[in-house]
């Protein structure tokens, strides 16, 4: 019992260790900044462009939501004045970053890793290796960089599509008229809430891509091992997108 | 021109043909899950999965969830609570109903659906993994040759725990985050921890929507995952994305279905959940 504890405990550490390792490296090579930009350019294509659909959806979806929640509560006071208050707050400084980051972290991060680690067990790295290419400079820095660029540009596109449908699903579902939704949301709602929401999404980005690289590249043992690679790949990115959520609210309020 | 047309037309052909083979694959499991319940003397009945495997079913499901589901909704239970303080000391600085505004959230939608979504990453990811690595081994055309059926072996014991699984972790769940956002309220804004005990926002129809989002979630998710793991092809690299494709279409059948039942309660009860 105490050594299953013992045994779980030093193996998150040296995952985290390892994570942080491989971002050592990252830094270093991006000082100067010397990589493949042609990678860079493929991916920031594959990881952005691609992701648009799915992301819209779910930002549509979770300002729907939030309106549902908001929607009830504003009206029983007759104020309605603050749904779009309630929430726009909501969506731009929590819950649109997160579900855009969980989803992005589902579609890009679990398909980085599935690539990468599919790679690594084709010996692939050991290939580049044997050519004299660092994998971390040619494969990983790209993917880091345009995964980091690519869910802030989402969740900027993102946050606009949630209001919008929060917008739309209180006209249909709450009766509140457009226009005073639209003054409810441009009144109340400062730049810095928007800014807020987009700090969180740099801090997500840098996690979802170094916990999917490192899964991918230290991966051992064929199918079962790539299976195992995705999987823990995306529980390391939603519990580091909660933890790191929490954190910079409280020390950005 | 004509080609993007053809395009669309294929991908809505793609589209509908996947729709139609995960309604096949849950109508399968619904009918081992009846086939299971139905007690038959005879030797089909006892085809149907390994003995214990019910039980290691709910272990890898539930009680290996269970630090992972407490972290993360504990956390964000402090960041909501933070954020709703944060907002109401700017506008009126009265917190006497946050505890009890918060309460009903959780329970109405927050617990189960962000519960759902943990889950879908976690264990729908682990589903997929599981059976996509066996379809890539062959595995799965080994059990259908001996006579077993795919579906009433590897689904439906998953779909069990997962369904039951679903309920345990999301009362759990709900509780961490309503205790993380007690303590945050109270240590960061000085809100009087009594005001959170306060229970008369609560109706039964949030209680009976809290069951119904268990529900849905906890059948959505296997059903998924389960679907996207037996359609993996090829080698390692069909069974990556077999489970990307997994994460992806169970967190987004979460969200939707939270959508349509969130949207239908407020229809039923006339604007006033």
């Amino acid at each position: 019992m105490i050594s299953a504890i013992g045994a779980g405990a030093l193996r998150i550490a040296q995952e985290v260790g390892g994570i942080v390792l491989l971002a050592g490296q990252v830094l270093r090579a991006l000082i100067p900044p010397r990589m493949d930009t042609r990678e860079l350019w493929k991916n920031l294509y594959k990881m952005g462009n691609r992701s648009v659909p799915i992301v819209v959806l779910t930002a549509f979806f979770s300002g729907a939501l939030m309106m549902l929640q908001a929607g009830p509560f504003v009206k029983k006071f007759g104020a309605t004045g603050l749904a779009g208050w309630g929430a726009g707050y909501a969506v731009l400084r929590e819950i649109g970053p997160i579900l855009i980051a969980l989803m992005f972290s589902g579609r890009v991060g679990a398909n980085n890793t599935a690539e990468l680690s599919t790679m690594t067990v084709t010996e692939q790295l050991d290939g580049l290796r044997a050519l004299a290419i660092d994998p971390v400079r040619f494969l990983v820095v790209p993917r880091v960089i345009a995964m980091v660029v690519m869910l802030v540009a989402l969740t900027a596109i993102g946050d606009l599509v949630a209001l919008v449908g929060a917008t739309l699903i209180g006209r249909a579902m709450l009766d509140i008229e457009l226009s005073s939704m639209y003054y409810s949301i441009t009144e109340n709602l400062k730049p810095y809430d928007f800014l807020h929401g987009i700090y969180k999404s740099i801090a997500f980005g840098v996690a979802i891509a170094m916990s999917s690289c490192y899964f991918g590249i230290t991966v051992r043992g064929g199918a079962v091992g790539v299976g195992r690679a995705v999987n823990a790949a995306v529980v390391a990115a939603a519990v580091s997108i909660m933890l790191l959520d929490f954190f910079l609210t409280y020390l950005t309020g | 021109m004509r080609k993007q047309i053809e395009g669309i037309g294929e991908a809505t052909l793609r589209l509908c043909r996947e729709g139609l083979e995960l309604w096949r694959v849950y109508v399968s499991t619904i009918a081992g899950l009846v086939r299971g319940l139905t007690k038959r003397k005879d030797k089909i009945a006892r085809r149907g999965r390994a003995k214990g495997e019910l039980v290691r079913q709910f272990h890898a499901i539930g009680n290996k969830s269970i630090i992972f589901i407490a972290v993360t909704l504990g956390f964000i239970g402090m960041v909501m609570t933070y954020q709703a303080c944060l907002q109401l000391g700017r506008v009126t600085g009265d917190y006497s109903q946050v505890g009890s505004q918060f309460l009903r959230l959780i329970i109405s939608d927050f617990g189960p659906t962000l519960c759902g979504l943990m889950l879908a990453t976690r264990v729908g990811a682990g589903i997929a993994a599981e059976i996509g690595s066996m379809k890539v081994t062959e595995q799965i055309d080994a059990l259908r040759m001996s006579g077993v059926l795919p579906i009433d072996y590897l689904i439906v014991p998953r779909f069990i725990a997962c369904l039951v699984m679903m309920l345990v972790l999301a009362v759990l769940g709900s509780v961490v985050m309503y205790f993380a956002g007690a303590a945050t309220a109270h240590y960061s804004f000085g809100v009087n921890p009594n005001t959170f005990f306060d229970l008369s926002f609560i109706r039964p129809r949030h209680l009976i929507l809290f069951l119904l989002k268990c529900a849905a979630y906890g059948a959505a998710i296997p059903i998924v995952a389960g679907f996207c793991g037996l359609r993996a092809r090829g080698s390692s690299e069909g069974v990556g994305w077999a489970t990307t494709a997994a994460v992806i279409g169970s967190s987004f059948a979460v969200i939707v279905l939270d959508f349509v039942l969130s949207a239908g309660a407020l229809w039923l009860t006339g604007g006033d959940l």
